[in-house]
């Protein structure tokens, strides 16, 4: 027997800050891919086009980015909290969430973490995010910024080895986001229902299922306590 | 035996018909250039540098081919000193000329100093710029191009403009060498003239800092030396894509508007290129660089890149590793997910 409960996951701003991140790094996949192999890939029918979507996008996530990093660090100053994976995440929490993707999910066990507004990512997540919000995509930002601007940050990209490593990293930076895109989309799918875990990032309301340990145990004989 | 020596007489003559006003114009140009090679006494408007005109086509001719009233009481005799119509040489320039915007709007002076014209190949990206600055003033022609041309401002200072502005159906890369001028990290670069190499150089020639065997053949290995050299710390590779002909016929070619005809890898444009280095007088001399050198990531310089063009292979395949990782997890989960689904069903 399953209760349902509603928590309020994700705020407004939140929600708001992730469509135009997604619609961003989308279209900045699909631009970057035809300015990289415009002889393979064609989707705007001038280069010039797929450029200047590329760097409006660009500018978008950039922007998006900051404010992103000011409202979690000023505003609701949880970042810490949300981001940063805790002593015990790193000891065994990353190893139990990897045991249940990798092993007890297919055995039909529960997940062993279940989101509140104060802990909203499991410890994969934590460690996931983090590299990816504090690492790839400020990366990503700032050699973007670097390679829209050629001629007047010229000294600082010579600076930096020059203009084919910068768009060597900006490119491998950008493959990894794209790569985590993949990742990202299946493992939101891993809910109770595939959908169940696009809804709150829509709605901002997240179903959580409070299962009475006892009849859990009776019916699955899984270990997993609430 | 007669009629031979009399041919052979005859060919002597006509000989030195045509050799003698060689030696006459050899005198009479050093004469010229004993009083306009010198600013003091002709003035900054009459003032020829001897140095750069000498290696002009035009010095082969002599000052009196195209000044033929200068008399020997010049400037005493107050005749006004005639000059020859560009186009008694260059007729088949004209034509040309008159077709192309320019036609009516600039004339050959506007562009070319006849005291210092050399051909294409004798000239930096850089000169070839300079003539088009003197009636297009750079911050127009920059927000004129930004108008539809995304970085424009890195096009016009890194493009000659008769790269897209004359007929030349193709392009070549030249590759320049740069040097840092002040000690700041992000210090401006200038082209670096033959005294700046000759320093660098010492005793030996220039074309030895990155020709090491001096075979007029730059190859690959030895464009990748001059780049890790870290005695060259302060010395960069700069390349601009320089038409392959030239041409007067000053227009926009259609192609041009299409980014993907630079910026499309692996084209044969994109295989061809040169080294320019500067001689004393301020002339460039191309040495050729094997082919390919600009789409090698590795060999190419450091700071060219085009993209769509110049794209790296291996980082491509390196990328693409990334992006099936990503995929793994999807694939592989999702198979892994599919085959135990009923363990789920509660």
């Amino acid at each position: 027997m399953a209760e349902k409960k509603m928590i309020y996951l994700q705020p407004t701003p939140v929600r708001i800050w992730h469509w135009l991140n997604a619609l961003g790094i989308v279209t900045l996949c699909a631009t970057g891919a035809q300015i990289r192999f415009p002889e393979y890939v064609t989707l705007f029918s001038e280069y010039k086009s797929a450029i200047i979507l590329h760097n409006t996008a660009g500018f978008v996530v950039a922007i998006s980015f900051s404010i992103w990093f000011f409202y979690y660090a000023f505003v609701a100053r949880s970042m810490g909290k949300i981001y940063v994976p805790k002593a015990d995440d790193i000891k065994v929490g990353i190893f139990r969430q990897a045991k249940f993707y990798f092993l007890t999910y297919f055995l039909g066990w529960d997940n062993p973490h279940h989101p509140t507004p104060e802990d909203k990512f499991n410890p994969l997540q934590k460690s996931a995010y983090l590299a990816i919000m504090f690492v790839l995509v400020p990366l990503v930002s700032l050699t973007g910024i670097l390679l829209t601007n050629v001629d007047p940050l010229r000294g600082l990209i010579i600076m930096m080895g020059g203009l084919k490593i910068l768009m060597g990293l900006h490119f491998l930076l950008a493959c990894s986001l794209c790569a985590f895109l993949f990742t990202h989309i299946y493992l939101a799918t891993l809910g109770h229902t595939p959908f169940a875990h696009f809804k709150p990032m829509w709605t901002g309301w997240e179903e959580d299922l409070e299962e009475h340990l006892e009849e859990h145990l009776e019916e699955h004989h899984s270990p997993v306590a609430h | 035996m007669k009629n031979v020596l009399r041919s052979l007489l005859m060919w002597l003559c006509t000989l030195l018909v045509f050799l003698f006003p060689l030696g006459a114009i050899a005198i009479v140009s050093e004469e010229c250039q004993d009083c306009h090679g010198d600013m003091d006494t002709v003035g900054e408007e009459l003032f020829i540098n001897v140095g750069v005109y000498d290696n002009t086509a035009h010095a082969e001719m002599g000052c009196l081919s195209c000044h033929e009233s200068v008399g020997e009481e010049h400037p005493d005799d107050g005749v006004e000193v005639s000059k020859a119509n560009c186009l008694d040489c260059h007729a088949e320039i004209e034509e040309e000329h008159q077709a192309s915007a320019h036609g009516g709007n600039a004339t050959c002076g506007d562009c070319h100093n006849p005291h210092r014209v050399h051909g294409l190949t004798e000239v930096s990206g850089y000169d070839l710029n300079q003539q088009c600055a003197n009636c297009h003033q750079n911050s127009s022609v920059v927000e004129s191009h930004s108008e539809w041309l995304p970085q424009a401002d890195l096009h016009v200072a890194k493009l000659p403009c008769i790269s897209c502005h004359t007929a030349s159906e193709d392009y070549v890369i030249i590759l320049y060498i740069i040097q840092q001028e002040s000690e700041a990290v992000e210090g401006d670069f200038e082209l670096s003239d033959h005294a700046d190499l000759q320093t660098l150089a010492g005793d030996r020639n220039i074309q030895s800092l990155i020709d090491l065997n001096q075979d007029n053949f730059v190859s690959l290995a030895e464009l990748r030396t001059f780049n890790r050299n870290p005695g060259y710390e302060k010395m960069r590779l700069e390349a601009t894509l320089t038409p392959k002909i030239v041409s007067h016929s000053v227009q926009t070619l259609d192609n041009r508007w299409d980014c993907s005809f630079c910026h499309t890898s692996g084209t044969e444009k994109m295989q061809t290129s040169f080294i320019a280095l500067p001689n004393a007088e301020g002339t460039f001399s191309r040495i050729e660089v094997e082919r390919g050198a600009i789409l090698k990531a590795l060999n190419g310089t450091p700071d060219f890149y085009m993209m769509g063009t110049t794209r790296s292979a291996s980082l491509n395949i390196i990328g693409l590793m990334i992006i099936i990782g990503g995929l793994l997890m999807p694939i592989g989960h999702g198979t892994l997910r599919f085959l135990t689904r009923k363990n789920r069903q509660h």
